[in-house]
């Protein structure tokens, strides 16, 4: 090999080597570009509020035969008062596609206006899709306040 | 290289949009772009920047949409959870507000490197009106953008900017509502504002950006007389590509760079939630990029002759802005045979009336 | 003849000294007129021989006017002669303050009584129109009756402090007639009086011991709710001061005078006298006012938790409930004084030569509550040193930028389980105890996490920065150079 040909080798490798180098630093400053942001559209993790107890008011305050939507922590949970004047409380999230359900005085049952879904006074699913029964919340009445809370499994 | 028929993947790919697009006359082109070395090559850069700061704000404004919210209730604290709780949050933040700041200074540096360069002179007339068109948006963006966080100095400042627009002689009451979406600035201001933002000016600055580099495409780089003058053998030319482009991503690597220090070392602060019904906080004052005219409202006497000082302030503005809004035209009218003072003179007193006053805002708080 | 001419002097003589006797004594004529009825107004004539103002030769017409000196009825009880026979009821203390209200006067007949009564008595509660408009509720005969008045001295007197409690009694003890004026005033202040000490004594004759009037006053009463009453609750303590400071007077009965400066100088007497906080207790709270007796040794911790509710509970259930009991200890006194009461700190808990636990406990082999109060002492010590390294880490996250005011707001919380932790040492109960502080525990470790990567991603921020600056430095150095390379082969 000649003199040339070894000096222009040894530039090729020269401008390889800085090739490769920019190449190289440029891949690491891409990486640097992109970590941040792949983390910024990672949402960060709020801490779930634990709620175990919920006071709902006065026990004359509901009307018998009647529902509403309370907030529990971050959950909506359906609290029922009985024509008798029992207190029942269930999720109020639909087991079939998470819609939020209501009390029906007229059928005398739980209703989820989504795809008719239908549960008892019991949180049974009896009509429509609904695969599940609605899980039970407590209900305890204590001073004079109705309190809803959680029950242990 | 992989080898099939003798050519490597790069001809290979750029022989299939050859096919469809017959981009070959285009490559052509492209290869003869060249910019005129000399000694206020420098301020050839100062597009690039700007376009590299405007995409930044682009992407770095995709990213914030995702977590902002913005309504009166959640605006403030979805700000504060960006920068607290998301992930490098508190960068992407604060480097769109450096960078909204750094680019409006870009284009204002670019601007002025033109009108001193004389760039605007046939036959880039229409050049310069865009680009002042894509100024105004910026200044728009950033007055618009101030307000979104929605804390006790922006609410304020956007009192204080939007009550300006009631001196415009007729439409000014109406433009005002326009504005606020109401008499007052409240939560529906703030629901303007971020569609002004993010839908209205964005797609105005796009439109507007696309021609202005289109004729500068098209065009070529502008040559200014001195450097026409000189000899051919002196006349020194750096390729656009790859030369120039290389040299612009350099620069860009280091703003982008010093973007990242200053979200580092001087976070932008977000101050306390806005409160209508609170008392004006001592030290409003809009943004660097308006506190000359502002200063200079602020300086003006209640009354001239029989008009408001205000109005006077105002009018004057709008006609100064408009003059120069129009340089290309008034420029056809003075000698161009010899080197034309006029312009030189009229800009240095533009630049040094901007600084002066724009320091003034600032000390005489 | 001699005998005849001696007999003539000394009749002279005698008759003289009669006349003279009898110009003495004939003077008030009105008494003697009135002696001779035998209607109602005969009374006050026999009475008026036993009035103090009697003694001091103070004729009828001293106070009700006219002429005394002459026994013709239509010139003595005329009006040019300034008669006002019987004054209404709603002027009557005029005729007392004309003199009782004059200093000069009161010297001429030689007295050193105050003449500030009137002013005393016209802004109080009992100077208040009564409810039939017939003149002030109570005025100076109300209480001091009329025409058979005695010294204050005098055993015999209405206001004499063992005949005082029935003269106000004769009022304030009958329902019927205070709730003309307040029916939510109490009426059994006498019955109460009589079950303390005070009214014990009383009773029997001391005139010594604290009536109503030594805590009330006598001429301006107020209402118990008004600043200016003695009774007022900043001024009780003071009030009982009077006497209970004396140590002359109390020993007598046996019993201590540095209650008072005990008190002034306590949690109680400090929020209650300098903070003017009124909801404090002072003397009465503990001790009752009208039924004032010091509670019994098993009822202390009922009176503080008249207030003290939750200490009092968890004390009560608590092993020392019994242990106390049995062995005679007041209390929450023991612990924390009666008087004295001083700010609680945490030294007062635990094994060290401060803790009031060693005043019984002690480091021998079957004392349980050695061990509890040491292990008690050192979990909140150990609560209080974590609160305090963790406040140092936000502080200086703080000063870094960061921003940590969720983790501020926990600390709250933190703070509220120290206070409880403090009220749960009443257990005395190391397993209750722990139920209480644990949770503090949690709180105060999910703070410092959050303080500590708060100031770690400071840190994290600088690095990455530094780390992109450096390749981005590389890159340009390299861009640079094949720039350089590209136009030098052109």
């Amino acid at each position: 090999m000649s003199e040339e040909q070894k000096g222009s080798n040894k530039n090729s490798n020269r401008r390889d080597f800085l090739g490769m180098l920019l190449g190289g630093g440029f891949f690491a400053w891409i990486i640097s570009l992109f970590y941040p942001v792949l983390k910024y559209l990672d949402p960060p993790k709020i801490e779930e509020v634990k709620v175990s107890s919920v006071k709902i008011g006065a026990v004359e305050d509901m009307e018998k035969d009647s529902g509403k939507i309370i907030k529990f922590g971050n959950k909506p949970v359906i609290v029922v008062r009985k024509p008798e004047g029992e207190y029942i409380a269930f999720t109020a999230v639909c087991t079939h596609l998470d819609c939020i359900v209501q009390f029906r005085k007229d059928y005398k049952q739980i209703y989820c206006a989504c795809h008719n879904g239908r549960y008892d006074l019991n949180g049974r699913n009896v009509s429509g899709p609904p695969p599940a029964p609605l899980k039970r919340f407590g209900v305890t009445i204590k001073d004079d306040q109705v309190i809803v809370y959680k029950e242990e499994a | 290289m992989k080898k099939s028929n003798g050519k490597s993947l790069k001809e290979r790919s750029f022989g299939w949009i050859d096919e469809r697009y017959d981009i070959t006359g285009v490559i052509e082109f492209a290869k003869k772009k060249s910019v005129p070395k000399f000694r206020e090559t420098i301020w050839y850069y100062f597009g690039g920047i700007a376009l590299l700061l405007f995409v930044i704000q682009v992407l770095s404004g995709i990213l914030l949409l995702m977590y902002y919210q913005g309504t009166e209730d959640a605006a403030y604290e979805s700000v504060k959870f960006i920068s607290t709780k998301v992930s490098f949050g508190w960068l992407i933040r604060s480097v769109h507000s450096w960078s909204a700041n750094l680019m409006i200074l870009a284009i204002f540096i670019h601007m002025f490197s033109v009108y001193f360069l004389k760039s605007f002179r046939k036959p880039r007339e229409l050049t310069w009106y865009t680009g002042f068109i894509l100024l105004a948006l910026s200044m728009g963006f950033g007055f618009s953008g101030y307000l979104l966080p929605w804390n006790e100095l922006a609410f304020f400042a956007t009192k204080v900017g939007t009550d300006i627009t009631r001196q415009i002689p007729v439409i000014g009451d109406w433009l005002l509502i326009l504005l606020r979406g109401g008499e007052e600035v409240t939560g529906a201001t703030l629901s303007r504002f971020f569609g002004f933002h993010v839908a209205v000016l964005p797609g105005l600055f796009t439109v507007f950006l696309v021609l202005h580099l289109m004729f500068i495409q098209r065009q070529g780089m502008a040559e200014p007389e001195d450097w026409k003058k000189l000899p051919d053998s002196e006349k020194k030319q750096i390729p656009f590509f790859p030369n120039f482009t290389l040299r612009e991503l350099l620069i860009w690597l280091i703003v982008i760079n010093i973007l990242a220090i200053l979200a580092v070392f001087f976070p932008w602060e977000l101050g306390i939630k806005a409160d209508q019904f609170a008392s004006a906080p001592v030290g409003i004052r809009p943004e660097w990029y308006f506190m000359f005219m502002f200063q200079v409202l602020k300086l003006l006497p209640a009354n001239i002759l029989f008009l408001s000082g205000e109005f006077v302030g105002i009018a004057g503005f709008g006609i100064g802005i408009f003059l120069w809004f129009i340089v290309p035209f008034w420029d056809k009218r003075t000698p161009e045979s010899r080197r034309n003072k006029t312009i030189t003179y009229v800009g240095i007193f533009v630049v040094m009336f901007i600084i002066v006053f724009t320091i003034l805002g600032f000390i005489l708080d | 003849m001699l005998k005849i001419l001696y007999k003539i002097v000394l009749f002279f003589l005698v008759a003289a000294f009669s006349s003279l006797v009898f110009a003495q004594s004939n003077t008030d004529e009105c008494l003697s007129c009135h002696q001779e009825l035998d209607d109602e107004l005969l009374l006050p004539a026999k009475n008026y021989v036993n009035d103090i103002h009697y003694k001091k030769n103070i004729t009828c017409a001293g106070c009700h006017g006219g002429d005394a000196t002459t026994d013709d009825d239509e010139i003595a009880m005329s009006e040019e002669k300034g008669f006002i026979g019987v004054p209404d009821r709603t002027v009557r203390y005029k005729v007392c303050i004309n003199c009782h209200s004059d200093e000069q006067e009161m010297k001429r007949y030689g007295s050193n009584l105050q003449v500030d009564q009137y002013k005393k008595l016209e802004n109080s509660v009992h100077f208040q129109p009564s409810i039939n408009n017939q003149g002030p509720i109570a005025d100076c005969v109300t209480c001091h009756s009329v025409h058979n008045i005695k010294s204050v001295d005098d055993p015999q007197s209405k206001v004499y402090p063992t005949k005082v409690v029935e003269l106000c009694g004769s009022c304030h003890s009958s329902a019927n007639f205070m709730k003309n004026y307040n029916s939510s005033l109490p009426v059994d202040q006498v019955i109460k009086y009589k079950t303390s000490k005070h009214g014990m004594l009383n009773a029997q004759g001391d005139p010594n011991v604290a009536e109503c009037v030594s805590c009330h006053g006598s001429h301006d009463i107020y209402s118990v709710n008004d600043s200016r009453s003695h009774v007022y609750a900043t001024n009780i303590p003071e009030v009982c001061a009077n006497c209970h400071s004396d140590s002359k007077l109390m020993s007598n009965y046996g019993l201590p005078s540095d209650q008072y400066e005990s008190y002034v100088n306590s949690v109680h007497g400090m929020a209650l006298l300098e903070k003017e906080d009124i909801s404090a207790p002072s003397c009465n709270d503990c001790h009752g006012n009208h039924g004032a007796v010091p509670p019994g040794v098993e009822s202390i911790s009922k009176v503080c938790g008249s207030c003290h509710v939750l200490n009092m509970e968890l004390f009560e259930k608590s092993p020392h409930q019994k242990a106390f009991d049995e062995n005679d200890f007041p209390e929450c006194e023991t612990c924390h004084g009666n008087h004295q009461i001083r700010y609680v700190t945490d030294n007062m808990v635990g094994t060290q030569e401060s803790a009031v636990c060693m005043d019984c406990h002690s480091n021998e082999k079957d004392d349980k509550g050695y061990l509890v109060a040491g292990e008690m002492k050192l979990l909140i010590d150990s609560l209080k040193h974590e609160d305090k390294e963790t406040k140092e880490i936000l502080s200086d996250a703080t000063q870094k930028g960061m921003d940590i005011s969720d983790a501020e707001f926990l600390l709250k919380d933190v703070r509220q389980v120290l206070i409880q932790t403090r009220t749960s040492i009443h257990t005395f109960n190391l397993d209750k105890f722990k139920e209480s502080i644990n949770p503090g525990f949690e709180m105060i470790s999910k703070v410092k996490q959050e303080g500590i990567s708060a100031v770690d991603d400071y840190y994290f921020r600088r690095l990455g920065l530094g780390i992109s600056t450096i390749i981005v430095t590389f890159l340009v150095i390299g861009l640079y150079f094949k720039i350089r390379k590209m136009e030098n082969k052109t």
